[in-house]
Parts: structure tokens; C-alpha cells; sequence
């Protein structure tokens, strides 16, 4: 049987388990379009490519699964950059396909002709151009391996037009070489992991770091398990929350600069850190220098140049972390360390007293009132600014996969788009979007996509006229000489939700009850405007360049 | 760039766009190449790429970790000096008029060179060798007026 390139895409896609595509089309993508008319996938017409991007990504962030994006050529493929190195930087398995000139045109700058596999190479785990329609299946297997294998990543395929457009049989089709490595720098290395236990079993004062990559790795069990096994406080980086249960009583909460204090204080305080799945990226340790001085560090991560990236490791272990700490379970011994855990604990109370719901103010109260209101299974996907900040110290994850945010790159206008994804990938469950006004305007044109698509999406836009996030550092580390970082109010937001067909109201942070209630009781999307005070900051926060130790909670003097 | 020399050989799939990725790594860490060689290898599928680096001492660990994570890489090995045996290939563009004959002809006795090509009074001078060997033909002939100079950089095994 004759079948063109584009339906052996489609085909390939169906058989590694695609359901969604989020994408926007142009002239060079047309023979997938049409063949979409025929394909049981269903594909979200988005209202820009950026935003496709985001809604894959938060599509497989929530589901576990490959996200899946499509774009045209040139611009469509230039739309997807940002949307690509947010994926990158937070390890989302994802897969770009663009569209691109017929291969006879490549290199003649031809319309809506871009090198997109050049602009990408440094956000990508891989990239393939399609020059032929028979390697088309075997590419984009070898595609979805690389995406979910190792350190999940986006893998981008350029499929030129003419490529999509020919026709092959069957038996035409052939296969690519798969990739020749020898090893991928893992070896079982159980000497290391007898280490780790002896040094985890010895130590006084340890604490484990919950990276991005256990949630990744699927090892929220065993990590749960060896919380409780060795009785051994955790932190979490902000792409780690939730991986372990928010409420477990070995919580500390997240590090870093805008982490909480009490973990940021019983981590430079500990004789021994295990991480789990972190690079250690800057936002977690600050001054790297003056980070936890006193603890043997021992790291797992699955990605080998994470190892020592940014933190000088004393027992590194390369491997996938559920099988690493599927073994390390039984060496690691039950040990009571009542001096520490006391330690921890006064000093865990004493900071909390002060500062009322976790430093995030009137916002803080608002998200847990919302979390109140909404059912269990509900997704919080953050934006970036404030916002996240209010909501990942705020929002108590309770299921698995429930917290979205850009943690890596930080995207500001992720959250809208990145709602979209979670909430297709997982109708059953709820989903509430945090933004902050300057990040809703960044991509709110998918308003547009959301009432096409009637996706029952809650949207919570924190409006303080400012770049909030901005302003307080302006107003803290510049002498409060505030520049180009007021937005204004005079954007009737209601009115433009409304004009997008979508339901809304706008209520003031102090008096939220009616506007959470109705929220919560809408069938449909809703978009909640909270006005919010531009001096509501969030303390405590560590001034750049220093430590971990050196938080403060107001203007410094 | 200071530090030490670094001699990598990296065996690559054999394909377009994959020199791109390998040097684009070295760009990004801000490490200059030196000396690059690409060519195929027994097997027409792969490529051995030879280059040589200055930098300091964490320079191959982050760059090996970040080769071996390129798909197309298929193994990165720092070549030690004392571990292995490198050549060079150096073409010399010189004039030999009549007073420089004999300093010429002396290099190419020392030296082991030859001359590969020659037109009135100008000649290519073929040097084959190892780093501190092509230095030092270099130098010597350095006072006498060189023309034009080219080299393959280095390969190693």
C-alpha cells in the first residue's frame, strides 16, 4: 500500500501512543493537516505556536507521557523556540515537529524557510531533518526514545514538505541507525551506592534534596519510602515539590532564594545531603561557595553532566534514581536522631510563628483558600513572578504530578497555555492557572483557544498593575527607584475575558469568598481578576550573590 | 587561552551537521580549538574527529560529559602524550635564493623534510612530525623568511 510521509507520521505517532497534538498550521504542514482529517489524534488549534509549545509541555508534565507540538516552517518554527528551552531546561519529554521547505529549496532562503535545526541545537537532546519519506518512521521511533529516555528532553523533527507530500510502500520504508554509543555513562556501580548508605547511616544531621528528576524518574514511592525508613528530613527544589507528599512531617519545604527559611537554614546546617535528581541549579544554592560547608554531598542523577555541574560532589552516582534507591532502601538503617530532629523542629516552629502564611501575605491566604474550594484532584499550574512564588510555597501538592511551573527557564505567559496541556491530558482532574498580569498578557490570546475548545480551565489573574517580582527587587536592591516595570490598570480585564466568550470577575485579594465560590461552582473556564496590592511582596528572599543564610524579610537598611 | 594542551579524539557518526553539534560545545563552554581534524575512519560510517584544546584542568571532564551526551558521539578518549603517538603534517612556502640554500638544505638534512615542490627560487618545504618536531622546523626557518605556512593539525592515535 502507497501512504504519504505525513500519513506514516500520523501512523508513527498513533503507535507510540499519541492522542493530542497541539500545533498551528501553515503551507508546510498542510499534507499533515489533511491527513489529520483522517487520524483518530485529535490536534488543539492554537492561537500561537509559542503557546503549543506550552500546552505540550504541560500536557506531558501532568500526564508523564511525550508531549507533542507542530508548527510550520520559519516563523511557525522560530514561534516554538521559547517554548522549547522551557521544556529543555525542566527535562519535559517533548517532540517538535516543524514543518519546512521541500528539501530542493533548503539553503536557498526560501519563503518561510528557517534553520531551525541550527537555532535549536543548543535546547534540544536531538534534532533529525527528514530528507526522506522512507526513514520517516524509524526517525520519529527513534524520536520518542530519545525524548522520554535517560534525562527526558524535546527532540525536534524538521519534515520538509515534499518529504510529507511523497509517496512510499510499505516495504519501501527502512530503517535509520539507531545510535552507535558504546554506554551511556551508566554502570551499576554498587560500591558507590554501599557508600552512600554507610555515609547516610553515619551521618548526624543528613538531609536528602528532591530534584525535578525523582518526579521525573517515577521514584515518588521509593523516595517516600526512604524519607520515612531513615527518618530523614527532606527539602525539595522548586521542580521537586510535591514528589514526597507536602504534608509528610519531614518536610522542610523548598530551597533557595525565594525557598523557605527553615529549609534553606537545616541544609547549610547538615553533615550529609543526599540529592536526588538536582543539578543544583543557582536558584537553589545561591552563593555556591557558602552552601552547606559542613555536609559530604552525595548526588544520583541519570544525566552525567549534572554530576559536579555546579556543586563540587563527594559520592556521585549516575543511574536512574528509582533503581538507585530501590537498592539503597535495604542498606539504609533506621536511626533515631531525636537531637537533630528536635533542633529542626524548634527551629522550624520559631520560624513559622513569624512570618504568617509562608511570607506570601494576602495572596498566600487567597491560593490556600482557593485549594480549599476546589476538589482534591486539582493541578496548580503557576506562571513566573510573584505569583509562582506565592503559589509554590502556598499550593499544598497533594496528588501526584499536581504542581506545574517553569522552574528552569522561568517563562513568563507559560501558565495560560501550559493550563490548556495539564487540563487535556488529565479531563478528570481540575486545573487552576496562577498568573501574574504581566505573564497573562504574554500569551493571552489563548483565551481564544480556550473558549473554541470550551476547556474548563480556571484562570486566576493576580493583578497589581506592576511587574510585582521586578518591583520588589527594584524597590529592595535599588534604592526603590522603580523603572519601566508598571504595567497600569487600565485594561478592563473582565471585559476582555468576557469578550473572549469566557466568564469572569474581578474580586480584591481581602474579600475573595464570593469570587472563590463561584470559581469553584463554574462548569466551565472562569477567569478570577484578583486585585492585589503592589507592595504585597514575598519574604523572606536572599538578596543576590549571597547565601543561603542570609534571607531577609523587609528592605535592607 | 592558557592551560595545558588537550588532545581529544572523539568517533562520531559520519553525517552532516555533526561537526556542528561537536565544536558547538566547545563554543559554549568557551573553549578555543586549536586544531581540528575530521576524516573517516575504517568503518565509512564513522568519523574520527582529533582536535586539540588549551584549557584548564576540569576542561575535559565537562566537555567529555557533554560530548558523550551529543547522540551522534559515539566515544570521546583524551589522547595523553605519553599514551600515544601524534603527527602533524606542516607545508613550508619559502624562498631559497643562493645565500639561503645551505640553511635550507641543512633544515632538510636535520629535519628529515623534503621539498615537494619547487619554482625558481621558491619551494615547498613537507615536515612531518610531532608538535615539538614541526616547532622546532618552524623556528628554524622562521629567520630565513616564510611565505606561506599551512598545517593539517594534529592526528593521533
Amino acid at each position: 500500500m502507497e501512504k504519504t510521509g505525513a500519513e506514516i507520521l500520523l501512523q508513527t505517532l498513533e503507535e507510540e501512543g499519541v492522542e493530542i497534538i497541539f500545533g498551528y498550521p501553515g503551507a508546510n504542514t498542510l499534507p499533515v493537516n489533511d491527513g489529520l482529517l483522517t487520524n483518530p489524534i485529535r490536534h488543539y488549534l492554537m492561537r500561537h505556536e509559542q503557546a503549543a509549545a506550552h500546552a505540550a509541555d504541560g500536557y506531558a508534565r501532568v500526564t508523564g507521557k511525550v508531549g507533542v507540538c507542530l508548527s510550520t516552517s520559519g516563523p511557525g518554527a522560530t514561534n516554538l523556540v521559547t517554548g522549547i528551552a522551557t521544556a529543555f531546561m525542566d527535562s519535559t519529554p517533548l517532540i517538535a515537529l516543524t514543518g519546512q521547505v521541500p528539501t530542493s529549496f533548503l539553503g536557498s532562503d526560501a519563503f518561510q524557510e528557517t534553520d531551525v535545526i541550527g537555532i535549536t541545537m543548543p535546547i534540544t537532546k536531538h534534532s533529525f531533518l527528514v530528507r526522506n519519506e522512507k526513514d520517516m518512521r524509524s526517525t520519529i521511533k527513534q524520536a520518542f526514545e530519545l525524548a522520554k529516555s535517560g534525562r527526558p528532553g524535546p527532540v525536534l523533527v524538521d519534515l520538509p514538505k515534499d518529504v510529507l507530500a511523497a509517496k512510499c510502500r510499505d516495504r519501501e520504508e527502512r530503517d535509520i541507525r539507531p545510535p552507535m554509543k558504546q554506554n551511556n555513562g551508566i554502570k551499576k556501580d554498587h560500591e558507590q551506592l554501599e557508600k552512600i548508605a554507610m555515609a547516610l547511616n553515619r551521618a548526624e544531621r543528613p538531609v536528602i534534596i528532591i530534584g525535578g528528576g525523582v518526579k521525573l524518574g517515577n521514584a515518588c514511592i521509593e523516595m517516600t519510602e526512604l524519607v520515612e525508613k531513615g527518618q530523614i528530613p527532606f527539602v525539595s527544589t522548586m521542580m521537586g515539590i510535591g514528589s514526597v507528599h507536602t504534608s509528610n512531617g519531614y518536610n522542610l519545604g523548598f530551597i533557595g532564594t525565594h525557598g523557605f527559611e527553615a529549609a534553606n537554614r537545616i541544609t547549610h546546617q547538615s553533615d550529609f545531603i543526599l540529592a536526588a535528581g538536582t543539578r543544583f541549579s543557582d536558584r537553589s544554592t545561591s552563593d555556591v561557595d557558602e552552601f552547606a560547608p559542613l555536609a559530604t554531598i552525595a548526588q544520583i542523577d541519570i544525566d552525567p553532566t549534572s554530576i559536579g555541574k555546579n556543586i563540587k560532589t563527594d559520592i556521585p552516582l549516575i543511574g536512574e534514581i528509582r533503581e538507585i534507591l530501590t537498592n539503597l532502601l535495604p542498606l539504609v538503617k533506621k536511626k533515631s536522631r531525636t537531637a537533630w530532629l528536635n533542633r529542626i523542629h524548634t527551629e522550624k516552629q520559631n520560624l513559622e510563628r513569624e512570618i504568617p502564611f509562608n511570607g506570601c501575605g494576602q495572596p498566600g491566604r487567597f491560593i490556600g483558600m482557593v485549594q480549599e474550594a476546589m476538589p482534591e484532584a486539582t493541578t496548580a499550574v503557576t506562571d513566573v513572578g510573584l505569583n509562582q512564588i506565592w503559589t509554590v510555597r502556598s499550593w499544598k501538592t497533594r496528588i501526584p504530578r499536581g504542581l506545574v511551573t517553569s522552574g528552569g527557564l522561568g517563562t513568563m505567559g507559560f501558565s495560560l497555555p501550559a493550563a490548556i496541556g495539564a487540563k487535556t491530558g488529565t479531563p478528570d482532574r481540575e486545573v487552576v492557572a496562577f498568573a501574574g498580569d504581566g505573564g497573562f498578557y504574554m500569551n493571552i490570546q489563548e483565551l481564544a483557544t480556550i473558549n473554541y475548545y470550551k476547556i474548563p480551565v480556571k484562570i486566576v489573574v493576580f493583578n497589581n498593575g506592576h511587574l510585582g517580582m521586578l518591583r520588589q527587587m527594584q524597590d529592595l536592591f535599588y534604592g526603590s527607584r522603580f523603572s519601566n516595570i508598571e504595567l497600569g490598570n487600565g485594561v478592563d480585564m473582565v471585559a476582555v475575558a468576557r469578550g473572549f466568550g469566557i466568564s469572569a470577575d474581578r474580586i480584591s485579594v481581602e474579600k475573595p469568598e464570593a469570587g472563590i465560590e463561584q470559581m469553584s461552582k463554574t462548569d466551565g473556564p472562569y477567569l478570577l481578576e484578583v486585585m492585589v496590592d503592589p507592595e504585597d511582596y514575598v519574604f523572606p528572599i536572599i538578596p543576590p550573590g549571597r547565601s543561603n543564610m542570609e534571607m531577609i524579610y523587609g528592605k535592607p537598611e | 587561552m592558557n592551560g595545558e594542551k588537550h588532545i581529544i579524539s572523539i568517533l562520531v557518526s559520519n553525517k552532516p551537521g555533526v561537526l556542528s553539534r561537536v565544536s558547538g560545545v566547545f563554543g559554549r563552554l568557551g573553549y578555543n580549538i586549536k586544531s581540528l581534524c575530521v576524516a573517516e575512519t575504517a568503518d565509512p560510517e564513522i568519523s574520527r574527529i582529533t582536535l586539540v584544546s588549551r584549557a584548564n584542568f576540569d576542561f575535559t571532564e565537562k566537555t567529555k560529559k557533554q560530548l558523550d551526551k551529543l547522540v551522534d558521539v559515539i566515544e570521546v578518549t583524551e589522547l595523553m602524550s605519553s599514551e600515544s603517538i601524534e603527527r602533524e603534517l606542516v607545508l613550508i612556502g619559502i624562498n631559497m635564493d643562493e645565500e639561503q640554500k645551505p640553511e635550507i638544505t641543512r633544515a632538510i638534512d636535520m629535519f628529515g623534510c623534503s621539498i615537494i615542490f619547487m619554482k625558481s627560487n621558491y619551494c615547498i618545504l613537507e615536515v612531518v612530525g610531532d608538535k615539538d618536531k614541526t616547532e622546532t622546523v618552524i623556528n628554524y626557518l622562521k629567520p630565513l623568511g616564510i611565505k606561506e605556512i599551512n598545517r593539517t593539525g594534529i592526528i593521533a592515535l
